[in-house]
């Protein structure tokens, strides 16, 4: 391709094409399958793809908004990315901010502002990259020293401040992607102490759910007394060992016995801890919710169908596939409209059901092709801010991969985050595509030095 | 170095972060697709669209005058899901609260069980969680509104476990009233109009593909794969209900005082051969009447109604005349090995052949038959072929029986065969085929068609118009006819029927028929006797052509068939005479002489004016107070009318023009919308009607 390059080399020298490639394999990849779930049988394909009315054609529509927004990006000058990050996302915080003022509820999260036209914007999915901007910002000045705890501290104000303001827009699973900020910090010096505290309760929390709760209690008292009479030589030495461990045993406790059930029973909505609960195949009952029995004094009307309905479909739809899959626009789930919200959040299913575990696994691979292509770019960036930004763009896009993927097989809770560059959608489009080309831009001046 | 290790070793770490991902992502791919890929698969093809059928509605059969002979109605079985999790929520709370008031109403609305028993069973029913607990069958659409709106059912399905599963029955709103001819709409034996017009009423079922959630509840799917279901037909008939009433009773009130075993009667328009009514009664296991079988297509040995083919034949074939003297034996005559009897020993022996007719005696007919056609006797079956009556008459009702006419030379002919078949034995026709013969002489010698079903409509909308049908446009010469139609007459005069019509203010034809019949294995000992009476009237100008046929019970005490049947088609004949011949008459008088006749209505001195204008000679009636007047009469000679106008009631506005019509309402302050121009030929509301001001009136000009 020595003629492409030559014409592209005065706008764009340097750009990753690799990378560009797989982004615009993926675009189409996603309005196909919007297509597949949509798709009715006769009608005309091409008109409908024209008209604007169906979501594929709208998902098109889009698409090429987003390739505008590209060449715009690819355009600019990497300087103002630096420049213009801690605007940016001071103007991202006022943005979520303002939502509460004149937002609007679309599917219960009143995290929604409408700019006419029937398009509505959601700052939480905008911030996130102004957020990655202001961390990378962050973290690049010459003054930081991220061994410090005072700097780990700022680095995560920066990343979860917006993810706060989320959770009161009722909009928990966006919320959840800026904890994928953690893993660029851990990348740059956060102690890995936090991620073990982090994963310890994770595993601890899901114990709670599963094992009855004073067996657990038991089982838990017991490691502390193993491990006490494991170390009890070392004591003499170390006065503070013997405490830590009994003040870890009894926080162990203490979450297990109180902090789990309260959450569930009290911070949580009914439908979230039964969604948790579904998780690990267990039934939750709402009547102990203190949301539920709130809302149930006003009239509240439960879901009519039960919480594992989207998973169960899911499942169905991917299970059904085999190795080969039935077949583009043979999925019987994926006709038949079955799988709520197939084309967001369950985009992945109907890829699953049409074209089976080889099609799957192929479609994973591309994603994993991105994801440490990306990697790559970010460890060849001379500037920390350009390496701190391409390392969100992973974590991110890793986040939402995961997650999105996890939950239409029913290893995670339903939380409606969409697949990148796949699912319907204008705002995540758009983002992420404003994201991946950012990474581009900073990469094609990788050899300049920014801060 | 240590800070280039360190890195490397986060970086190596986020690597393998991202591939641990992967491979559970992909476990656990490959564990819903490999391992539990079965029963995803099978959830997937139970739980899934499949095309189900969606059934027609079945058209209605009408009757001439519009009433609804047999039509689909919905009814709905009540299944209560007692394990339903909306009624099980908070251990039964929503049961709970709703029991008491839910139990008085099922009690208040079905009233087959007091409220306490109700309560009872549905409790018992929660407590057992049966998950599809009969509560009712057959229950009205408007029961089933109803129950719609009681506590707990009006939660919906989900939260009171409360099913309704519907279906389509089919009601004969006029039950016994032409039952058999009407027929059945039964899924294995279907029978009458229901199975002769089944591929017309039943329309075309359609599919739908429906997917399943759970539950087993169908949901159709949008798309293009459905056909829709045509909805069935609907058929008018023939059949006038009342009628069919009148013909149903008559002939049931006989048969419930002879106790006979069952009868028929059928009515026929003699111009058109429209079947008017037919009534088949039958006597069933509890002694009561039912229309249990289609006697009037079932073919059986006539008797003595079978004598006017012969006279018919002998009469075409110019054997013999009405005047030449006939030998009646005293009543007994030996034929070969058997002997022919009169149905009474009258003693009578010599007598014309018009009256051994009018008498109808056996051995009459029989000397007269062997006469002529002993020697050829296939003269005499030819002229049998000529009338038809060798054919089915083709009525658009499955089930119609062949005639069993022996032919000479088949190995059932015998030597008495020809006489004995001359007063209608050893030949077995059905009621509907000695009708349609006598039909025929009605009609002038035109043999009509008969024929149930005059058309096919769609929502009101005819589709398919069915036109009388001739069969035989002259069935004998002309002298036949005029002498077979005297004979016919003579019977009601002078003959077996003489009786019977005596004081009849109107002619009529007929011919009665007293026959024995064999009963299987025990032979014409059992004295079973079938009376019948086929005919027409008003003989002069013959308006319906009926037979009525009466199987009686062995040993009856009363079996001639004037005192049977011939009461029966006298009851009949005199009630429809009344209604419609009588009637039909004076209208065609009315309108053959008057057709100058005029009736305006309209304001006085306009109509003044107009009179003497046109100088019209009128005979005013001197005491017209009224403002409002009508002009009625011919040409000849007018009368003036007053037309009275009450204030406060609607008054008659049929013959007025457009602008008395505007003036008179304008008055009383009613509104007036008006379709087409001319005179009024209808109003929306009747006079004589209460109104009040500012009311809105339809009047329709022709």
């Amino acid at each position: 391709m020595p003629k492409r390059y030559t014409a592209t080399q005065t706008i764009t020298p340097g750009i990753d094409w690799t990378v560009v490639i797989l982004y615009l394999i993926l675009v189409s990849i996603g309005i196909l399958c919007i297509f597949m779930v949509e798709y009715k049988p006769n009608t005309d394909v091409l008109a409908t793809f024209i008209s604007g009315k169906t979501n594929y054609s709208k998902q098109l529509i889009f698409a090429g908004v987003c390739m505008v927004a590209a060449i715009f990006i690819l355009l600019t000058d990497s300087k103002i990315y630096t420049a213009f990050a801690n605007l940016s996302y001071t103007f991202g915080i006022i943005l979520m901010l303002a939502t509460f003022v004149i937002g609007r509820s679309i599917n219960g999260s009143k995290s929604w502002i409408p700019i006419g036209g029937g398009f509505n914007l959601q700052p939480a999915e905008l911030c996130k990259i102004f957020t990655a901007l202001a961390l990378a910002k962050y973290l690049s000045r010459q003054e930081t020293d991220f061994s410090k705890i005072k700097s780990q501290l700022i680095g995560g104000a920066i990343a979860m401040a917006p993810a706060v303001l989320s959770v009161f827009q009722n909009e928990t699973g966006l919320a959840l992607v800026y904890l994928s900020f953690f893993i660029v910090m851990y990348r740059e010096g956060l102690p890995p102490g936090l991620l073990i505290f982090g994963l310890s309760f994770g595993v601890l929390v899901i114990a709670t759910l599963i094992v009855e709760p004073n067996i657990l209690a038991i089982v838990l008292t017991a490691i502390a007394i193993i491990t006490i009479y494991i170390l009890r030589k070392q004591f003499k030495r170390n006065r503070r060992l013997l405490t830590i461990i009994i003040v870890l045993w009894a926080l162990s406790v203490g979450i297990q016995r109180f902090a789990v059930p309260y959450i569930f029973n009290n911070v949580f909505q009914c439908y979230q801890s039964t969604r948790i609960y579904s998780m690990v195949g267990k039934d939750y009952d709402c009547s102990k919710n203190h949301h539920h029995t709130n809302a149930n004094k006003a009239n509240y009307k439960p879901p009519r169908k039960p919480d594992d309905y989207n998973v169960r479909q899911s499942k169905i739809a991917i299970g059904s596939g085999g190795i080969w899959g039935k077949g583009f626009l043979k999925g019987t789930q994926t006709r038949g409209k079955y799988v709520p919200e197939q084309h967001t959040d369950f985009i992945f299913t109907s890829l699953g059901e049409a074209f089976g575990l080889v099609g799957s696994i192929i479609f994973l691979l591309i994603y994993l092709f991105l994801l440490l292509r990306i990697i790559v770019i970010a460890e060849r960036q001379r500037s920390t801010f350009s390496r701190v930004y391409a390392y969100s763009v992973a974590s991110i896009l890793f986040f939402h991969i995961v997650v999105n993927v996890c939950m239409t097989i029913g290893l995670f809770p339903i939380i409606g985050i969409p697949l990148p560059l796949i699912s319907y959608g204008g705002s995540s489009l758009l983002t992420f595509t404003i994201l991946i080309f950012i990474m581009l831009r900073l990469d094609a001046d990788r050899q300049m030095v920014l801060r | 170095m240590n800070v280039k290790n360190d890195i490397l070793w986060r970086v190596y770490l986020i690597y393998i972060l991202v591939v641990v991902a992967g491979v559970f992502i992909f476990g656990k791919a490959v564990y819903i697709q490999q391992v539990q890929g079965k029963y995803w698969k099978s959830l997937s093809d139970s739980l899934h669209e499949r095309y189900v059928e969606t059934d027609a509605e079945r058209g209605t059969i009408y009757s001439e005058d519009g009433e609804m002979l047999s039509t689909s109605i919905p009814q709905f079985d009540i299944y209560v899901d007692f394990g339903a999790e909306g009624l099980r929520e908070k251990n039964g709370k929503r049961f709970r609260e709703n029991i008491d008031s839910l139990s008085i109403a099922l009690a208040n609305l079905f009233k087959d069980a007091s409220a306490a028993e109700y309560k009872r069973i549905l409790i018992k029913g929660y407590k057992e969680k049966f998950r599809y607990y009969l509560l009712k069958k057959n229950i009205s659409y408007e029961q089933y509104t109803a129950m719609k709106s009681f506590p707990l059912v009006r939660l919906g399905k989900n939260k009171s476990g409360f099913i309704a599963d519907d279906k389509s029955i089919r009601l004969n709103p006029y039950k016994m009233l032409a039952f058999r001819t009407i027929g059945l709409d039964r899924d294995s034996f279907k029978v009458g109009l229901e199975l002769s017009y089944d591929s017309i009423l039943k329309g075309k079922s359609g599919t739908r593909l429906v997917r399943f959630i759970a539950g087993g509840v169908g949901v159709p799917v949008d798309g293009a794969y459905e056909s829709e279901a045509v909805n069935g037909k609907d058929i008018i008939t023939n059949i006038d209900v009342l009628i069919q009433e009148i013909t149903e009773n008559a002939l049931l009130k006989m048969l419930v005082q002879n106790d006979a075993e069952h009868g028929c009667a059928i009515v026929m328009e003699t111009s058109t051969g429209k079947i008017k009514a037919m009534a088949n009664l039958g006597k069933g296991q509890d002694g009561n009447y039912y229309e249990n079988y289609n006697y009037a297509i079932n073919a059986s040995e006539p008797g003595s109604t079978f004598k006017l083919a012969t006279l018919m034949a002998l009469l075409e074939d110019k054997k013999i005349t009405l005047n030449q003297t006939v030998n009646l034996h005293g009543g007994t005559l030996k034929i070969a090995d058997r002997t022919v009897l009169d149905a009474e020993q009258h003693g009578n022996y010599e007598v014309t052949a018009k009256q051994a007719f009018e008498l109808s005696s056996n051995v009459g007919m029989a000397e007269m038959a062997l006469e002529a056609y002993r020697n050829n006797p296939s003269a005499f079956i030819k002229q049998l072929h000529n009338f038809r009556l060798d054919e089915k008459t083709g009525i658009d009702l499955v089930g119609e029986r062949n005639s069993t006419i022996i032919k000479p030379g088949s190995k059932n002919w015998s030597a008495t065969t020809l006489p004995w078949m001359a007063f209608g034995y050893n030949v077995e026709v059905t009621p509907l085929q000695t009708l349609t013969l006598y039909n025929a002489i009605a009609n002038n010698g035109k043999m009509m068609k008969p024929y149930l079903v005059n058309a096919i409509t769609e929502e009101g909308r005819v589709l398919k118009k069915i036109e009388p049908e001739v069969l035989i446009n002259k069935i004998c010469s002309n002298s036949t006819l005029k002498q077979v139609k005297e004979s016919l007459e003579g019977v009601c005069i002078n003959g077996t029927a003489k009786k019977l019509f005596k004081n009849s203010p109107y002619p009529v034809a007929g011919k009665t028929g007293t026959a024995l019949v064999a009963e299987g294995n025990k032979g014409y000992a059992n004295k079973v006797y079938q009376s019948s009476f086929a005919g027409y009237f008003p003989a002069n100008h013959p308006q319906y052509t009926c037979i009525v046929v009466i199987k009686n019970k062995p040993f009856a005490k009363v079996f001639y068939g004037a005192d049977v049947a011939g009461v029966v088609f006298k009851e009949i004949a005199d009630r429809l005479y009344t209604l419609y011949v009588k009637q039909n008459n004076t209208q065609m008088f009315a309108s053959a002489i008057d057709s100058s006749y005029f009736n305006y209505i309209g304001y006085k001195n306009d109509a003044l004016t107009l009179v003497q204008s046109l100088k019209i000679k009128t005979k005013d009636s001197a005491n017209i107070v009224d403002d409002w007047v009508g002009i009625a009469g011919t040409k000849a000679g007018a009368k003036l009318y007053s037309k009275s106008v009450q204030l406060n009631k609607m008054p008659a506005l049929t013959g007025m023009g457009l602008k008395d019509v505007m003036y008179l309402c304008g008055n009383m302050g009613l509104k007036v919308n008006v379709k087409g121009v001319g005179k009024v030929i209808n109003q929306s509301v009747m006079p004589g009607e209460s109104i009040s001001k500012g009311m809105v009136v339809s009047v329709t000009l022709n």
